[in-house]
């Protein structure tokens, strides 16, 4: 039973992102991007579960894995003879590199990963507020590199012509692979330790788990993920600057991951499918919309504000979020033995 | 129970995701007959009920992905309205190569997916032109919509040469805009700059975004061209703490002007800051510092260069009239960017007339090909390599005692060459 349980905690999941994403392919082209983008979206949700939720500890610095994981593919793809002329400023090596889209991903998870291994080595003897204070800052100056920095990457520009490759099936194997590899990491001996410091450190430092190295482990192993999610986000939208990879992105997953639920990753994929969804279906209702014979027409600009609403709403309801913080039960109920 | 409740919560993500994905069928747009009737709703369509076009003409589309609710909407809104009001008086006119023309708009409020999903929508319901925000950086992912289904795609008021080849290459020959190009503004501020004998001259350099720091460039490179000294140079970034220190820097110099271009909090922080410190240099900004709005009280010798006047003292009739046109469609332009989205709509109906229908790559070669053409604030061009509109004729505006005033109308001599 426990291994079928195992089994059902990855794959209850995945159907539900395989129903959404074939859903999706019947719909209009407008309706298609909105779910290709919400796939992504818990792309990046499931890589930040990954050590949030694993090791308790809040991280603000994730969207930063993003940034150079969007950047790092982006400026990979985008066509060689057109980067010289419009980034003047950019290092030769980079301006005239040009390599296909999976490559790109790979490159994005490789540089994900380096980043996070390098940043996480001091931040990782951090915990609590001191923890999230300095992922902010790692945030912050990663912000501002890449935005001022030209030689490595478009400063202020946008990032445009990266091929726009992330289709339904690009980002739905994506997500799969996200969670596939977030899900076999929970399960294994290094996230069982990980998760043993998150619920009593002294008591896991006493039984000879070095809090340091798993965190650390996690950290590089949610970078890589988040590096890959950024690739993904990158080739959704065939361009990309460094506002749309900071703040917002970074308190928006964060609400997704709290909403869901910030203990598992059942609780991560709900997080992300539900407020991306339903920011979704409110775009389309602030476009008007016709539900059988009425017409649903919200005022243009009250998305957020709805949205900031119904998440203040399941908060208060549900402080552990929508899962309670637990993977998908089996679905069918046992009968007890008295 | 707790099983029964995850259940439920399984199948509402489901339901809401299916829902999403278009459950519900979008309203059909709205049509209005008179751009009196505009409103900032998310989707609105022009055709010109009293039109003299043939009835049964197909519209020719034009699909709008604009900001209509948020921080772009003091430039997207105005220009839109102008469209608007200027397609109105087309169609009663016959409308372009005997096709009435159609403008649909949706509100992006600045958000990049809504830009991308905005612009696939106008596709899909066959768009032949594509207009976009007034920020080459926020457009980006509905330009390369447009420039990839080979749709002629337009922005009203980019400031930057960047909406064209040298952003997009080769597939940006299809993309235009009918702002002032920052090469040519900048120019212009340097020439008047030095008409007034002011040799001597500070620049402030904002590279919050790239028109700041292009106006401010090209000031610099006219400026020199023409005998001045930049004697300081300072650099920041909107928003970024510093403001004091470089209002201070400004102040302190021995300059006969600054120049700068810039705008959100720091507009009024850096105006304030030199005036307060008692400096009272001329200052002279670019269309940035356009309107009323921001302006402190009793503020002397400030001068900008602009699209138009929204002061009632613009040269013009035609912007005069304009102007009384918006008002009475109940929006007031606060600053002359509205110039570009009737510029942009006459070009365009001159094109598909002169084209005879939508082909982007032939009303590309019209575009590049087009000098001196009569728009609304005056003459203005296009070339294969400038694809930012340039030699329109600056108001320039003096500020006195909080007063808004043009002094002088001047075109730059050229665009600035600035690398």
């Amino acid at each position: 039973m426990r291994r079928r349980l195992a089994v059902w905690h990855l794959l209850g999941p995945s159907l539900l992102v395989v129903a959404v994403a074939a859903v999706g392919t019947t719909t209009s082209p407008t309706i298609q991007f909105q779910v290709r983008s919400v796939l992504v979206t818990a792309a990046i949700v499931v890589s930040l579960y990954v050590f949030v939720g694993n090791s308790g500890v809040i991280s603000f610095g994730h969207v930063s894995f993003v940034a150079v994981g969007a950047f790092a593919a982006g400026i990979a793809s985008a066509p060689a003879e057109v980067k010289p002329s419009t980034f003047p400023k950019m290092l030769p090596f980079l301006a005239n590199l040009e390599i296909g889209n999976v490559e790109s991903l790979l490159l994005a998870a490789l540089v994900g990963a380096i980043y996070a291994f390098w940043v996480g080595i001091p931040l990782m003897r951090l915990s609590g507020l001191s923890a999230g204070i300095a992922t902010f800052a790692v945030l912050i100056i990663t912000h501002n590199v890449i935005r001022n920095w030209e030689a490595i990457g478009p400063g202020a520009k946008t990032l445009a012509l990266v091929p726009p490759t992330t289709g339904f099936l690009q980002a739905t194997v994506g997500l799969l692979i996200v969670m596939a590899i977030a899900y076999g990491y929970q399960r294994s001996r290094w996230g069982r330790r990980l998760r043993a410091t998150r619920e009593d450190p002294l008591a896991a430092q006493a039984s000879g788990i070095e809090v340091h190295r798993e965190r650390l482990i996690a950290f590089t192993l949610s970078g890589a993920l988040a590096g890959f999610a950024g690739g993904l986000f990158v080739h959704l939208l065939g361009s990309i600057t460094t506002e749309q990879v900071f703040l917002d992105l970074t308190f928006v997953t964060l609400a997704m991951l709290v909403v869901g639920g910030i203990g598992s990753m059942w609780g991560a994929l709900i997080g992300a499918l539900f407020i991306a969804g339903l920011n979704a279906f409110l775009v389309e209702l602030e476009k008007g919309v016709v539900l059988g014979a009425r017409e649903l027409d919200l005022p243009s600009g009250t998305r957020l504000l709805t949205l900031g609403v119904i998440m203040f709403v399941v908060l208060v309801t549900r402080p552990e979020g929508l899962t309670g913080g637990r993977e998908l039960s089996w679905p069918i109920r046992r009968r007890r033995r008295v | 129970m707790r099983k029964r409740s995850r259940l439920t919560l399984l199948i509402g993500v489901f339901a809401l995701v299916v829902a999403a994905c278009g459950g519900a069928e979008t309203a059909e747009t709205t049509t209005t007959t008179s751009a009196t009737t505009t409103t900032t709703k998310a989707t609105t369509t022009t055709t010109g009920g009293e039109t003299t076009a043939p009835a049964e003409a197909e519209p020719i589309l034009i699909g709008a992905t604009i900001d209509l609710t948020s921080f772009m909407s003091p430039f997207d809104a105005p220009a839109s309205l102008a469209a608007q009001i200027l397609i109105d008086e087309i169609n009663a006119a016959g409308g372009a190569a005997g096709r009435p023309l159609a403008f649909e708009a949706i509100d992006t409020q600045v958000d990049a997916e809504q830009y991308k999903a905005g612009a696939i929508e106008h596709i899909q319901n066959g768009a032949s032109i594509l207009w976009v925000t007034c920020d080459v950086d926020f457009s980006t992912p509905a330009i390369q919509e447009g420039l990839n289904a080979g749709i002629l795609t337009v922005a009203p008021c980019i400031g930057t040469d960047q909406m064209g080849p040298k952003r997009f290459g080769e597939a940006g020959r299809i993309a235009f805009s009918f702002g002032n190009m920052a090469q040519d503004e900048g120019a212009a501020m340097a020439e008047f700059a030095i008409d007034q004998g002011w040799m001597r001259a500070a620049i402030a350099r904002d590279n919050l975004i790239v028109y700041f720091q292009n106006v401010v460039d090209a000031f610099k490179v006219r400026y020199e061209e023409l005998g001045g000294e930049i004697v300081l140079e300072e650099n920041w970034t909107n928003g970024d703490g510093t403001i004091g220190n470089v209002a201070t820097s400004l102040a302190n110099a021995d300059i006969d002007v600054v120049a700068f271009s810039t705008g959100f909090d720091d507009l009024p922080g850096l105006v304030t800051g030199v005036r307060s410190l008692g400096s009272e240099v001329p200052m002279i900004c670019s269309w940035a510092c356009d309107g009323a709005f921001w302006v402190p009280e009793g503020l002397n010798e400030f001068y900008y260069v602009t699209y138009a006047s929204v002061f009632g003292d613009d040269p013009s009739a035609e912007i005069n009239d304009l102007i009384a046109k918006m008002e009475a469609a109940g929006s007031k332009p606060t600053t002359g960017g509205f110039v570009g989205g009737a510029d942009a709509v006459k070009v365009l109906a001159a094109a598909i007339d002169a084209t005879g229908g939508t082909d982007a790559q032939a009303l590309a070669d019209f575009l590049e090909n087009m000098t001196d053409f009569p728009g609304v604030a005056g003459p203005i061009s296009l070339s294969a390599e400038n694809h930012t509109v340039f030699g329109r004729p600056y108001r320039v505006i003096k500020i006195t005692d909080g007063k808004h005033a043009v002094v002088d109308v001047r075109s730059a001599t050229s665009p600035a060459d600035i690398g």
